[in-house]
């Protein structure tokens, strides 16, 4: 049997996979914390994507075009996106913690539809693209772009460090409090302001660098933030709202099932992805790491 | 999750409901007698995806639950409507009248059966949950008629829906359309107002209240939900001949985000709230476009800032006005 096609599409699913990781371990945290369905945190990804651009062309131009350029530049978009979130959550978020679910969520559409076209007026309508020139290596029968493992590396090393973050420090411990219990937190005497401020800016700084990594792998365009953010959504409920080990492993069935629904079924790969969602709703609402508490 | 809460309806309160429905009426009438055929087709969009909008605000102002795709039933409709007429069009394009309007009532009937399957489901769910589930369904939905090219036509859309010679005028086919949406407002404010309509309003202050009453909670909001998308499928119905396209588009969760808007700035709390929603929305799309392409800059920073600044939206404001005057004009006294 030629395993060629089977080990391309693992490695693209994979790759994807880690990609839904990091934009929804933010946006499940940042839901866990503070209540707040972001919807533009697709939006926000995509922006980052093409300040990595930026900042690679214009180091490229001062130092000599080199791959290794692409390091600096995600490090600077990560730090500049982090900083994008926290004044995002400090001016306008802020504002409609006491107000309805709908007010939230037409802020954060509003943004989705502010921050779109901001990059439009900025970059224009091309797609933009790192080629990084690495060679595609052969292995199993067929030509993989090593990119991929550099990919795979970096999800599960976030992955790795997010737990270690919430489960073995002051600070995440107290995030993790904050996911079930805010007023409790606040009688402890944490300054919970202090703390949504900083998760706002660590979700958005996550989608930042996942903007910079994904760039040699696929070009960033006007529009995709719409499709991603659904499927974010769909990563976030599968693995159960405010549980990182959940959507990690829903990360994985994502993306993993949308790169092998294209092999078999071309056009539906996304509509296998919705009809999960589905059955998880109707039969696990929490999801399948979620706990019904919150429910 | 607890539902939304939803302020009671300004109009009804002030008792201007009926008033401000007839001057929209009137003026709705006049509106082809502005020069150029631009306004009269603006005012056709406005009362399409009013009639959507409304639907919508039976989920949401009357039983207290935001569905994120609505606009799945709007798209059903679209379809469904553009399907039959494409079969019934004759060869050399054209459309008999009888048949025109027998493809327009296929959209109301199978966005109802769409809305019956989906609806089965989302009504086990409240608050953010139901907001998601109709999301997951709307999106496969979506991609379905996307990707099922030999039926739909995948994203080509449905072209050339071009209706028959008398209604291509745009001023015919506005009155069409407003002949229709006056109806189906009737019919709406009829079971709004009648005790089924007062028992979605139990649901959305209080479901276990309403389930110690002995109301069958899941089966009232599901009727519900597949009368809200029937009026969807409705509106999708008028979309197709009206644009003389459809394209999948008119399934995803950005025309849902439309709906939503659309009530929350008119106001979810009557049924005329989400049509004048529609009003502002599509106005002011069409004086912005005039003007420049960054539609969607425009109208997310005019959301931004109401979300800040005027809590309530637009309507809101004037209502706080409307009170300011009448307490003043009770001190006086």
């Amino acid at each position: 049997m030629d395993i060629g096609p089977y080990v391309l599409q693992l490695f693209s699913g994979l790759s994807r996979a880690m990609v839904l990781f990091l934009l929804s371990a933010g946006l499940s945290l940042i839901f866990g914390v503070m209540n707040i369905l972001n919807f533009a945190h697709a939006t926000l990804w995509l922006l980052s994507g093409y300040i990595t651009f930026s900042i690679f062309q214009f180091l490229g131009e001062q130092f000599g075009a080199s791959p290794l350029l692409l390091l600096p530049s995600i490090a600077w978009a990560t730090a500049l996106m982090a900083l994008i979130g926290f004044a995002l959550e400090r001016f306008l978020i802020r504002q409609t913690y006491e107000r309805e679910l709908p007010e939230q969520l037409l802020l954060t559409f509003a943004l989705v539809l502010i921050v779109g076209d901001l990059i439009k007026l900025i970059w224009g309508v091309e797609n933009r693209r790192i080629n990084l020139g690495v060679e595609p290596m052969e292995m199993l029968d067929t030509l993989v772009n090593p990119y991929h493992f550099v990919i795979v590396g970096t999800g599960v090393a976030v992955a790795a460090g997010l737990w270690f973050f919430l489960h073995r420090t002051r600070f995440g411990k107290i995030v993790r409090a904050a996911v079930y219990s805010r007023s409790m937190v606040s009688a402890l005497g944490i300054r919970i302001p202090m703390i949504y401020g900083l998760v706002f800016a660590a979700g958005v700084g996550l989608a930042g660098f996942a903007g910079g990594v994904f760039l040699p792998l696929l070009p960033m365009a006007l529009g995709v933030d719409h499709d991603v953010i659904v499927q974010c959504f769909a990563v976030v409920v599968i693995g159960g709202f405010g549980s990182m080990l959940g959507t990690f492993v829903a990360s994985l069935i994502v993306g993993v099932v949308y790169a092998f629904s294209i092999l078999f079924w071309p056009d539906g790969a996304l509509a296998m992805i919705f009809l999960i969602v589905i059955v998880v709703l109707i039969w696990r609402p929490w999801g399948l790491f979620g706990t019904e508490l919150r429910y | 999750m607890s539902a939304p809460e939803v302020q009671p309806g300004w109009l009804a309160r002030h008792g201007l409901a009926r008033p401000v429905a007839m001057a929209m009426l009137v003026l709705f009438l006049l509106v082809p007698l502005l020069p150029g055929e631009y306004w009269t087709q603006v005012s056709t969009e406005v009362l399409i995806l009013g009639l959507f909008a409304m639907s919508f605000n039976l989920l949401y102002g009357y039983m207290g639950q935001i569905s994120f795709g609505h606009a799945a039933f709007f798209g059903v409709g679209a379809y469904a409507s553009a399907m039959l007429f494409v079969r019934l069009k004759t060869a050399g394009g054209s459309i008999g009248m009888l048949d025109f309007f027998l493809s327009l009532l296929a959209g109301p009937p199978v966005a109802a059966f769409a809305a019956l399957v989906v609806g089965f489901f989302c009504v086990r769910l409240t608050g953010i949950y139901f907001a998601m589930l109709s999301l997951a369904f709307g999106e496969l939905l979506f991609y379905i008629v996307f990707s099922w090219y030999s039926f739909t036509k995948g994203d080509d859309g449905i072209q050339g829906l071009l209706p028959p010679l008398f209604f291509q005028d745009a001023v015919n086919y506005y009155y069409l359309t407003l002949a229709i949406v006056t109806l189906a407002f009737l019919v709406l404010w009829r079971i709004t107002e009648s005790p089924f309509g007062y028992i979605m309003r139990t649901l959305r202050d209080n479901q276990r209240r309403a389930a110690f009453l002995g109301i069958n909670v899941r089966l009232h909001m599901l009727i519900n939900f597949v009368i809200a998308g029937s009026f969807a499928g409705l509106a999708g119905a008028l979309w197709g001949p009206f644009s003389r396209s459809v394209n999948p588009g008119l399934l995803g969760w950005q025309e849902s985000g439309v709906a939503v808007f659309m009530t929350l700035i008119g106001g979810a709390g009557s049924l005329i709230g989400p049509l004048l929603g529609s009003v502002i929305y599509t106005l002011l799309q069409a004086v912005v476009k005039m003007y420049t392409v960054y539609w969607p800059l425009t109208i997310g920073t005019i959301i931004l800032l109401i979300v800040l600044f005027l809590p309530g939206g637009v309507l809101g404001l004037i209502e706080k006005r409307l009170k300011a005057r009448r307490s003043a004009g009770d001190g006086e006294t």
